[in-house]
């Protein structure tokens, strides 16, 4: 999105050889095995490791965070108290800042959610925005309801990608080639979100706008109300928010196995920051209209 | 009734038109009855102009308590009425139209109620050139809030439709169509008002369960009932956005509406206005 140098990015993980990794360095990120030094070398945190992970990297990396770091984390079901509790034995007012993102970041269609620590400034929640605004929608919400958005649109490009498959399926089934089924299914999708979102309307005042009576749409509608369509996607929704407030649950009583921490350090952890300059965090001038670096 | 001579003149206040309209039912059944006493109660007709015609007097009895005239004769009602209605089961009808169709004449408006029989049957069945329409009510037409749809045949033109509409519209909602849409408002209309009855009656029971005494209930029901179709059709908004207004994040009724969903209710409504529809089609094919 142009919003930051890759020089000033520095990234972390215990595993060199993971594909990110090198995807990361082609960029020009500062790579480091090192996560004490990617804290001294940054300004904002972002802490994008496995929940159960995150008090022990917490561990590792308090000592080294000063008043002027905003730690943002973007685990799920990971409290700001929690964070705080961990930092508050290193630094007394740290500054915490939770997010919930989503995948469509890479294309910068991103939805996000942030909400503000204790000691978190205005100014600092408008700067992690104003970074996240940059790859999608980005807004502040209550803490109480990052579990909903995680259910929403945290998990929703799964859904979506189920339904994806599904649609392209049924071209597949009415003689269409694969790849032309999946085209159009995506972009009947992409071009149904951008109707909505950039229309007035009520979701059911468009749907009934391309259902002509005795039509073909209406017919096929019919179907998905009588398969309960609408109430499977409630239920995901739902199912997806419970299961994080159950994952949080079992964070915060630290009901980690030493096993799987070990395997995931190992593995797939990875810790990414950009860098900024606090002081001059209100002067940064984001440029969100240039292509992507890489 | 001579007076009324060839071709009704489209330019005549519909409202001085009315007051001097003599009306006619042929059949006087639950929706004759309906129809008349909402004229009634709306005003628009006096009782004295209006004259049914029925075999026996088993129905008749409570048109003469509303001051209308009676009748065994359905010729007389030909006779004396401009505006006739023909509200026969449908198995009477053809034998009812043979035994009028000597009375009919330019000047009658013959607007059918009967369920299942065509324009085009109607039209075989009386002198050629006659102004005749079909008009499918509801029940509620006699709390004057009705919903009612009309078609007209070929020697019908706008004078009577807007004579039609404009009298009935003191019964509800009344609009003209194409025919074909008689058969889907039987559906969505004519026997929806029994959906909503189940409806309601399913939502009594449900407050009966929670502990709330019956005939309360059902009066709430049927307010509610009520009070959201007013809202539906004084906002003119999407009935989803009413719905969506009424949802507060985390509350009852999106907790309620979940449930309504994993019943997949939408789906057995549209089975049901469908099944009446396809019945009504193939009713009217015997």
């Amino acid at each position: 999105a142009g919003v930051l140098a890759a020089h000033k990015i520095t990234a972390s993980s215990p595993d060199t050889d993971l594909p990110t990794v090198s995807g990361l360095r082609k960029m020009g990120v500062n790579f480091t095995v090192s996560n004490k030094d990617t804290v001294k070398s940054s300004d904002v945190l972002f802490l994008a490791v496995k929940p159960p992970i995150i008090p022990f990297i917490l561990e590792e990396v308090g000592p080294d965070i000063e008043a002027r770091h905003i730690v943002v984390s973007c685990a799920a079901g990971v409290t700001i108290s929690s964070i705080e509790k961990k930092l508050s034995t290193f630094c007394p007012t740290p500054k915490v800042i939770r997010c919930m993102t989503n995948t469509p970041v890479i294309v910068r269609e991103g939805a996000t959610v942030y909400a503000t620590g204790t000691h978190a400034d205005v100014e600092d929640g408008k700067l992690v925005e104003q970074l996240m605004a940059s790859v999608g929608f980005c807004t502040e919400v209550e803490e109480d309801l990052i579990d909903a958005v995680t259910g929403l649109s945290g998990s929703g490009p799964a859904y979506a990608f189920t339904a994806l498959d599904a649609l392209a399926d049924g071209g597949v089934k009415m003689g269409l080639p694969r790849r032309l089924a999946v085209r159009l299914g995506a972009q009947a999708l992409l071009g149904a979100a951008k109707m909505l979102l950039e229309s007035e309307q009520h979701p059911g005042q468009l749907k009934d706008n391309v259902c002509s009576p005795g039509g073909a749409t209406i017919h096929a509608l019919h179907f998905l109300e009588s398969g309960g369509f609408r109430s499977l996607l409630i239920n995901a929704v739902e199912a997806s928010c419970i299961r994080t407030r159950e994952l949080q649950h079992l964070a915060d009583q630290e009901k980690i196995s030493p096993a799987a921490i070990k395997k995931t350090l190992l593995d797939k952890v990875k810790l990414e920051t950009p860098s900024l300059s606090v002081a001059s965090a209100s002067k940064v001038s984001l440029f969100t209209n240039k292509s992507p670096s890489s | 009734v001579a007076r009324r001579g060839r071709g009704v003149p489209a330019r005549r206040p519909a409202g001085m038109e009315a007051a001097e309209l003599r009306v006619g039912f042929v059949g006087a059944g639950r929706m004759a009855g309906g129809l008349a006493r909402g004229l009634l109660r709306a005003g628009k007709v006096p009782a004295s102009s209006i004259l049914a015609s029925a075999p026996s007097d088993k129905n008749l009895d409570a048109w003469r308590e509303s001051g209308c005239r009676t009748t065994h004769c359905n010729l007389e009602v030909l006779q004396e009425s401009t505006l006739v209605f023909l509200a026969t089961k449908p198995h009477v009808l053809p034998g009812v139209l043979q035994e009028i169709r000597p009375a009919v004449g330019s000047h009658h408006i013959v607007v059918s109620l009967v369920a299942g029989v065509t324009l085009q049957t109607l039209q075989r069945l009386l002198p050629a050139g006659t102004k005749v329409l079909r008009l499918m009510p509801n029940l509620p037409c006699v709390v004057q809030a009705g919903a009612m749809v009309f078609a007209r045949g070929s020697g019908a033109g706008d004078g009577e439709a807007a004579l039609l509409k404009s009298l009935l519209s003191s019964c509800g909602l009344c609009e003209e169509v194409p025919e074909s849409y008689i058969n889907i408002h039987t559906g969505l209309s004519g026997s929806g008002v029994a959906y909503v009855y189940l409806f309601a009656e399913a939502l009594a029971e449900g407050a009966v369960k929670m502990g709330m005494p019956g005939s309360l209930a059902s009066r709430i029901a049927a307010q509610t009932l009520l009070g959201a179709a007013k809202m539906m059709l004084e906002s003119g908004e999407h009935p989803a956005k009413l719905r969506g207004d009424v949802c507060t994040p985390g509350g009852t009724t999106i907790h309620a509406l979940h449930q309504l969903e994993k019943g997949a209710l939408r789906a057995t409504v549209m089975n049901a206005v469908e099944a009446a529809t396809i019945r009504a089609r193939d009713m009217a094919e015997d």
